[in-house]
């Protein structure tokens, strides 16, 4: 984070004062280019001066209040506002005095004219929808009381209330999404941090299993009991921690690489490309359940200890997965056998999924060992 | 070399011929030292132990080891830029590399920047005393898992449309990678394709040097399309 953005987080409403600083000095000197303009027509043309004396001082001392101050100084604006609406309308309440009756019923601007609308949009962003509600109501009265026909300022008033409404919501927005980012950007760094760290002690923890897993090995026994636990864990917490590809691409498809990566453990090798191989989710899920299914028969027929092999190959096309073991083999005719008596199991885990997903499975057996070959096209 | 190998097993005995000298590269102090003793105890000569890259390439320029043994997850610093700044320096240094981490884009990155072997860390201390020696004689040492990140990455290249040749897998090449990656040791591959296990070593380690090859085509290709060859062409 630049220190520029960090203070539009701070203070998100900056811009739009300064913004309501030019807006200010430009009404101000179109208010004060009006009443020169038109200085003989006034009833006294001191008071008329002495009422852009006033304009000109007040915007200064506004100016120079909305500007913020020094950093960090308390935030005093709200108040200034108030003050500001105040001297408007005094400054409006003049018109009857300075000018002749003969403008007041001309309908000659009143004093300040354009001016006048400055504190309005200042209490909208110091007070939100509210404030600008306010100050349009006060604004509008004290012009509604000073003219001959209001009637004809009804305009104006509509343009008051419209400014105070929209500033003031434009405000409250801001104020909110600032908010909203301040805490977003607070706990993505809380994050961060939590990651880093994580990373740095999972490593450890990680190296640390590794090592009890070979130690233990080495040693055997007892050790080698307690080397193997360590093993198991030193693999599910390796899957946690892997950092690859999203498992999730835009089009909300799965990675069936990660997928079967999770289900590796000491025993079990799972080997894929180092790209995602995204799927729909469906038939992820299938996959994966398809090749535990596999693996699980493994653990059963071959031994808990067994090693088997995983090979995920991206086919563009398609994917063809494999399943290897190195037992005994399956018996010729066990398979039928098993569904025949009423033990689906290999069959409709493996072979009924497979079919499901239009995916075709064959499997190779003899005394080396036995491989389930699982292919499925992409749609 | 396989001499180098016989005459370190003499060594044990009369305490003379050539030893194979191994640098070990990792952050974690256990694991470093751990290696280290292994080897040692083994009759390994560990020259050398770093624990990030920075010290790994100065000080393998120092003591020029035959074999790195490099781990992936240096802290601040990567192995593969460790692997890299070796070899720009010793192209004749041979790399294997030990990692504890699953991170399979590391590995394939460590390959294609020239290690010629992949060994997991909890490998036992015998495997790992194996794999330095194959090392040593520049075989490759693959695990299955990093057979099937290699595999990957060719029908990855295969797949993305190429301005032109890029180094591909001859299909016998392709068989032994895939039986590599489903579990296979080079001697039951060499009976089942009835050829000895050393044109299997032979076979797998073609891939890893054309996928160094193929590292460096789409490197220049990439140059070229940047427009960078004009500019080497105004030098």
């Amino acid at each position: 984070m630049t220190v520029s953005s960090v203070a539009v987080l701070e203070r998100p409403l900056e811009a739009l004062w300064r913004g309501l600083l030019i807006y200010r000095f430009l009404t101000l000197v179109s208010a004060v280019a009006v009443i020169l303009y038109l200085l003989e027509d006034y009833a006294t043309q001191v008071g008329a001066i002495l009422v852009v004396a006033v304009m000109c001082g007040w915007t200064a001392v506004t100016g120079y209040g909305y500007f913020g101050g020094l950093p960090g100084a308390r935030d005093l604006r709200g108040r200034l506002a108030l003050a500001d609406l105040a001297v408007t309308v005094a400054i409006m309440a003049t018109t009857p005095l300075v000018q002749t009756a003969a403008q007041v019923g001309a309908d000659a601007p009143v004093m300040g004219s354009v001016w006048t609308s400055g504190p309005v949009l200042a209490l909208a962003l110091a007070g939100g929808v509210r404030g600008g509600l306010a100050g349009a109501l006060v604004v509008s009265a004290a012009l509604l009381l000073v003219q001959a026909r209001p009637e004809r300022e009804l305009g104006d008033v509509q343009l008051l209330f419209l400014a105070g409404l929209t500033v003031g919501f434009a405000a409250t927005v801001l104020l909110r999404s600032a908010e909203r980012l301040r805490r977003a950007v607070a706990s993505q760094a809380a994050m961060a941090e939590r990651d880093r760290l994580a990373r740095a002690v999972h490593d450890g923890v990680l190296q640390v299993l590794g090592y009890l897993r070979r130690r233990g090995a080495e040693l055997g026994g007892d050790a080698g009991e307690l080397g193997r636990l360590a093993g198991d864990q030193e693999f599910a917490l390796r899957g946690l921690l892997v950092t690859g590809p999203a498992p999730v691409d835009v089009h909300g498809r799965h990675d069936l690489a990660a997928g079967l990566r999770a289900l590796g453990s000491p025993r079990v090798t799972v080997s894929a490309p180092a790209h995602a191989v995204y799927l729909p989710a469906h038939a992820v899920d299938e996959l994966v359940a398809v090749v535990a299914a596999a693996l699980a028969n493994v653990a059963v027929h071959v031994g808990v200890d067994a090693p088997a092999w995983v090979l995920l190959e991206d086919l563009g096309t398609g994917v063809e997965i494999s399943v290897r073991d190195e037992g005994p083999g399956i018996p010729a005719g066990r398979l039928a056998d098993a569904a025949a008596q009423g033990r689906l199991g290999v069959t409709r885990s493996i072979r009924g999924r497979v079919l499901d997903l239009g995916g075709e499975i064959r499997c190779e057996t003899g005394s080396g060992g036995t491989e389930w070959i699982i292919r499925t096209e992409r749609a | 070399m396989r001499d180098g190998v016989r005459g370190h097993r003499m060594d044990h005995q009369d305490g003379a011929g050539v030893t194979i000298t191994v640098m070990v590269v990792d952050d974690h102090p256990i694991w470093r030292e751990g290696v280290a003793r292994d080897l040692t105890e083994r009759g390994i000569h560990v020259v050398a132990t770093a624990p990030d890259a920075d010290a790994a390439v100065r000080i393998a320029v120092a003591t020029r080891p035959q074999v790195v043994l490099m781990d992936l997850f240096l802290g601040a610093t990567s192995g593969v830029q460790a692997i890299a700044g070796i070899l720009a320096k010793l192209p004749a240094t041979r790399i294997l590399v030990l990692s504890a981490s699953g991170e399979h884009t590391d590995v394939l990155d460590a390959v294609k920047a020239g290690a010629i072997g992949y060994l997991v860390k909890s490998a036992g201390a015998d495997e790992l005393l194996a794999a330095v020696r194959r090392t040593a004689e520049g075989i490759a040492v693959f695990t299955p898992g990093l057979a099937g990140l290699v595999l990957g990455e060719f029908r990855r290249i295969a797949g993305t449309p190429a301005a032109g040749p890029t180094p591909a897998l001859t299909e016998r090449e392709t068989e032994v990678l895939r039986l590599v990656a489903k579990g296979l040791t080079a001697r039951r591959i060499g009976e089942r394709l009835a050829v000895s296990h050393r044109t299997v070593e032979s076979h797998v380690q073609n891939t890893l040097r054309k996928l160094q090859l193929a590292n460096r085509v789409q490197l220049v290709r990439y140059a070229l399309e940047q427009g960078w060859a004009d500019e080497w062409a105004d030098d």
